[in-house]
């Protein structure tokens, strides 16, 4: 029945052409599709158009990635400045990084780190009230902003061109003398406090919390959650401290891009810096885990969602390893591929099982980074999904992957190259932050050779190297009994049989405001 | 790079009024009425692509919500030539799933009409199937295998990818659907080639299958989120007669009974060339993509009928409407009026309300959050939709404060709006905002290629170089008048969101038989005891003890509640001695 509706509807579009030559091209297309698929050897092009894309003829497309040297400026204080123009639109963007981190935050004040990064902005400058200079900023439509985050604080200033004296002015004068104002600090703990009360709502951020603490342990500072208290105790003099301490141009490096002239900014941000020390006090280094995650199934529940969160995986790899190439290409293949990577296409377009469904294989630049599969799917359904991704983990572990999966993933890595630096800003920010992270130079002159290079033999390799099943965690986040339940038309996939000896971890939820974990039931 | 090359954006002269700016596109209108728009800008070698269908959830009807959205997913299972290896067996087997569905679908409703009568209370339990309903089950189950046999997996996502195609998407909402990707500049002809083919020759695979994922879908964004489902009854209170009401991703029963005839229908009218624009932003030739387009895409046949606006309009509202929720989040408070759809003179007038509402200078953060101390944050935005539109004030309680205190205040600063003109520097503030806003939604060719198609659904792509104008252009005077003509109270519907207190889903203890309303009393009471002193326990319970007996007889269970969290309480400081 629905074939001759099929071709109901063709014979629908034909008659509806106002060209005959519509039916014909249609007709011939329709043709050209058997034939082309009969004799794949000869491709069959019917008014110009080829059968299949694989027919189509492509020019070559060179692409040089621009070098960093041409952008790098040196000022004459010794801060390093990215400088790009681009005058197509009457805008300049300036990106500052600042080398600082929410690890810096003496013990007990955790969430200062952040608060002073965004008082910098709020809290009004020496000579400006708060209200004066917001004022100020909005009036010139500028944006301005400043954030200190796990491993790296930021300012930037994006405003017309026209306006870019003015524009610095405000942005400096914010960086380096601001005034941390009373009533806006205390404004901003009331918001936090509001935000940690409602910590335990959404399953996203119980599942990113309680996944860093299983991976990092509840000692890395990237897991030690601010609390009631440590925001309490926190007082203007700790953000003027902080401030001081690590916003100094010694810790500076400057993304600019936009409508400028290259020698004018450059003497702009030389008279800004003037006479602004640089302070002596070496910023220490980020602290590596010291944990080591357990493996084992972790459950959290929570009532009133009728879709689980879940989470499978362990410790990654570091940014510089040299097998990061066939690592990212393994992932790409298992499941960070989009929709033609394994995981995806099995969870989600064979099964149904999820909308979200996927791999990440991190690599860290201060400390190994995680390897993570997750998904969301409804509750009777995870089990079957979890034992969908362990099949694939373990597929990727024992075979060889297909020709074509790696040239599909290869080709992808080398075609979108260019997106890295696809804007002014892009080209600014990847050379500002590759020379704060070290990358060694000539890493972007290399990648494309190194990821040609990558091979099945490789992928394999790696795969088994850093793919460890007997040390994976698994965290569920979701209404447990539903979960645990299964699906009953599909008994063969349960929870219990995922660990050795049937056990689940439950992590009950915390108190929001102290983050003490009652005791487990 | 960017910075050596011309500048393509004409007229951009310092010093002339800014948002005198205007975006260059090129045009080309085929004889099927399909648009195609171009803006060349060199930068990377990579070309921005996408097209638009003007229709969405607004083009439904009950029955068919969701169709929409569905079929932004049916989009990307291939065609005849795409994601086979035999079509002819593909429609043979496609035919026979449909017959299948159709019986499976009976056995269904005839379980709908036991669980009307109270017979069956979940139609999803396997228990209550019959052996016919199971037996069909079985054969679609094998169907499915044998059409996956069949399929070439993700071919159509696969090609893209090999291609160095990025960021493939496609999104759905109340008035378009659109589809984007970026395509390495010299992979051009592939995307006219993928698209016009998945437009002529689109084969609904996995049909069936797909509608869990959407399901998924919908679990994610509205069912497991705290305010999903009470965001989603808003929407559907605010609207009485108008199809905005339901939501985009569709009502669940919807989506559980969409044919697949009905999808044909929808897209023999809905996806014909003459409702499509497609659009290039970023490195390519206008003379190759003109030519290229009378060659792809020319070849689709001109739908039979043009496809209907939608005929209901929204009633007057008469009276306001309340809707009182209790979710695990924040105290909020969201008040919604009706004012005029995309385009509409007052439109402009009313988004520049909205930017003196707004931001950190803005009226509400000045006196709501600094000066009153009643929010912690707050904001407006009038929303432009193609038939109807509505205005919309948000604001979050400080602790200590009620959802209902700030939305007092929020009247407060509407009838400042109403009884004041604006001064003439705050104005301009917005404007000027307004105007380097102009520039900056220019800066990526991704955005500006998505902005231009959406303007498509809407009144055309020339909208983009004359809002900015009208937006210039308005007055206080336009403020005042649009203020008091549209914020009235019989023409707005509220919505108050009270904190429901997170719990792990143990039972809790000692609230049952308590109402929602009374379990957050006995919540924020529970939570005050922990912070009392033994003596405070004390009077407190001596007070509770007095006053028992003259309490209301429907609040005795919830005084016995409150009596015993304080006696627990009690033993524990007690016992911590």
């Amino acid at each position: 029945m629905a074939k001759s509706r099929v071709f109901l509807f063709l014979l629908v579009l034909i008659l509806m052409g106002s060209d005959p030559r519509n039916s014909a091209a249609l007709w011939a297309q329709m043709k050209g599709v058997a034939d082309g698929k009969a004799k794949a050897a000869t491709p069959v092009i019917q008014n110009g158009i080829p059968a299949h894309p694989k027919d189509l003829a492509y020019a070559p497309l060179h692409f040089v990635p621009p070098k960093r040297e041409i952008y790098r400026h040196v000022l004459s204080n010794g801060v390093v400045a990215y400088l790009v123009e681009d005058h197509d639109l009457p805008l300049v963007n300036l990106s500052l990084i600042v080398r600082a981190g929410r690890y810096l935050a003496p013990v007990g004040k955790e969430g200062l780190a952040a608060l002073t990064g965004s008082q910098i902005r709020a809290g009004g400058t020496a000579t400006k009230t708060a209200e004066v200079f917001d004022e100020a900023a909005d009036f010139l439509a500028a944006q301005i902003s400043a954030s200190v985050g796990d491993t790296q604080g930021g300012a930037a200033l994006n405003c017309l061109s026209k306006d870019i004296d003015e524009g610095l002015k405000l942005f400096f004068d914010m960086l380096k003398n601001p005034g941390f104002q009373a009533d806006r600090l205390a404004l901003a703990k009331s918001q936090i406090l509001q935000e940690m009360e409602r910590r335990n709502d959404e399953t996203p951020g119980i599942e990113s919390r309680e996944w860093n603490r299983l991976m990092q342990g509840e000692q890395h500072f990237s897991t030690k959650p601010s609390t009631k208290a440590s925001i309490d105790s926190i007082t203007r003099a700790d953000l003027q401290a902080f401030h001081k301490a690590y916003f100094h141009p010694g810790n500076f490096i400057f993304a600019v891009s936009g409508d400028f002239k290259t020698t004018e900014m450059k003497r702009k941000l030389e008279t800004f810096l003037q006479g602004w020390e640089i302070g002596k006090t070496p910023v220490p280094e980020i602290p590596k885990p010291t944990a080591t995650p357990v493996p084992g199934v972790y459950a959290v529940h929570k009532v009133d969602v009728n879709q689980g969160r879940v989470t499978l995986g362990h410790i990654g790899s570091m940014r510089d390893n040299p097998d990061a190439y066939a690592l990212t290409m393994m992932n790409d293949i298992l499941g960070g591929g989009g929709f033609t990577s394994r995981i995806t296409s099995r969870v989600r377009s064979d099964e149904g099982l999820a909308y979200d469904a996927g791999s990440a294989f991190g690599l860290g630049v201060y400390y190994p980074g995680v390897f993570r599969a997750s998904f969301q799917s409804k509750s009777p359904t995870c089990a079957q999904a979890i034992d969908i991704v362990l099949q694939e983990i373990n597929r990727i572990r024992t075979e060889k992957v297909s020709p074509a999966e790696l040239e599909t993933a290869i080709n992808n890595a080398i075609e979108i190259f260019p997106r890295y630096f696809s804007s002014a800003a892009k080209i600014a920010g990847t050379f500002a932050a590759d020379e704060f992270t070290a990358r060694p130079a000539g890493y972007w002159d290399t990648y494309r050779d190194k990821i040609k290079a990558v091979t099945a033999e490789e992928v394999l390799r790696v795969a088994q190297k850093y793919l460890q099943p007997d040390k994976l965690a698994i965290l569920i986040v979701g209404h447990l009994d539903d979960i645990m339940k299964g699906n009953p038309d599909k008994p063969q996939h349960a929870i219990a049989r995922l660990s050795k000896d049937g056990r689940i971890q439950r992590i009950p939820l915390p108190d929001p405001l102290t983050m003490v974990y009652p005791k487990a039931p | 790079m960017r910075q050596t090359l011309l500048i393509l954006l004409a007229l951009l002269t310092i010093g002339e009024a800014l948002w005198a700016q205007k975006v260059p596109v090129q045009e080309l209108i085929l004889d099927n009425g399909f648009r195609l728009l171009m803006v060349p800008r060199r930068g990377d070698p990579n070309v921005a692509a996408g097209w638009i269908a003007r229709v969405g959830s607004v083009n439904e009807r009950p029955g068919i919500t969701g169709i929409s959205h569905l079929f932004e997913h049916m989009m990307f299972k291939g065609t005849h030539v795409i994601g086979t290896q035999n079509i002819a067996e593909n429609l043979k087997l496609i035919a026979r799933m449909d017959k299948v569905r159709a019986e499976l679908r009976h056995e269904e409703q005839a379980l709908m009409t036991k669980q009307r009568l109270g017979e069956v209370s979940d139609i999803k339990d396997p228990k209550v199937r019959s052996a016919r309903h199971n037996e069909r089950l079985a054969e679609m189950e094998r169907l499915n295998k044998r059409e996956k046999d069949l399929t070439v997996k993700d071919e159509f996502d696969r090609i893209y990818t090999h291609a160095g195609g990025s960021g493939m998407n496609a999104g759905t909402a109340e008035d378009f659907t659109v589809y984007f990707i970026n395509v390495p500049a010299n992979k051009l002809e592939l995307w006219f080639w993928m698209e016009s083919d998945r437009l002529l020759n689109p084969v609904f695979r996995e049909f069936y299958a797909e509608r869990d994922v959407v399901h998924e879908e919908r679990r994610m964004r509205t069912d497991s989120t705290p305010t999903g489902k009470f965001e989603e009854m808003f929407n559907a209170m605010f609207w009485e007669s108008s199809p905005y009401a339901w939501p985009v991703v569709g009502w669940p029963s919807d989506l559980e009974g969409i044919t697949r005839d009905e999808a044909l229908d929808y897209f023999a009218v809905n996806y014909a060339p003459n409702n499509l624009s497609a659009c290039l932003v970023g490195d390519f030739e206008p003379a190759r993509a003109v030519e290229l387009a009378r060659r792809y895409f020319g070849r689709l046949p001109r739908g039979a009928r043009e496809p209907e606006p939608v005929r209901t309009q929204e009633m007057k509202q008469l009276a306001q409407k309340r809707m009182i929720a209790y979710a695990e989040t924040k105290p909020t408070v969201v008040i919604r009026y009706h004012t005029v759809p995309e385009g509409h003179k007052d439109a402009y007038s009313l988004d520049l309300l909205a930017d003196l509402l707004n931001g950190q200078t803005g009226r509400l953060y000045k006196s709501l959050i600094l000066q009153q101390e009643v929010a912690n944050s707050a904001s407006a935005q009038q929303v432009d939709q193609k038939y109807e539109g509505y205005f919309s004030i948000t604001g979050v309680a400080k602790p200590g404060h009620t959802p209902e205190e700030v939305e007092q205040a929020l009247y407060k600063e509407i009838e400042k709006l109403q009884k004041e003109l604006v001064g003439p520097r705050e104005l301009q503030k917005v404007k000027n905002q307004n105007a380097a806003g102009d520039f900056r939604r220019l800066q990526s060719n991704f955005s500006l290629m998505v902005q231009l198609l959406v303007r498509e659904a809407y009144r055309g792509w020339q909208t983009i170089n004359t809002g900015p104008t009208l937006r210039q252009a308005v007055t206080a005077e336009d403020i005042k008048r649009v203020a008091t003509q549209y914020f009235s109270a019989e023409n707005r519907t509220v919505g108050l969101y009270y904190t429901k207190q997170t719990n792990a889903g143990e039972e809790e203890p000692g609230l049952a038989g308590l109402d929602d309303t009374e379990k957050q009393h006995a919540r924020q009471l529970r939570a005050a005891i922990g912070h009392m002193k033994i003596d405070q326990v004390k009077a407190m319970l001596g007070q509770i003890e007095q006053q028992a007996a003259a309490a209301p007889v429907d609040k005795q269970k919830l005084v016995g509640v409150i009596k015993k969290l304080l006696t627990e309480r009690l033993r524990q400081l007690e016992g911590g001695k």
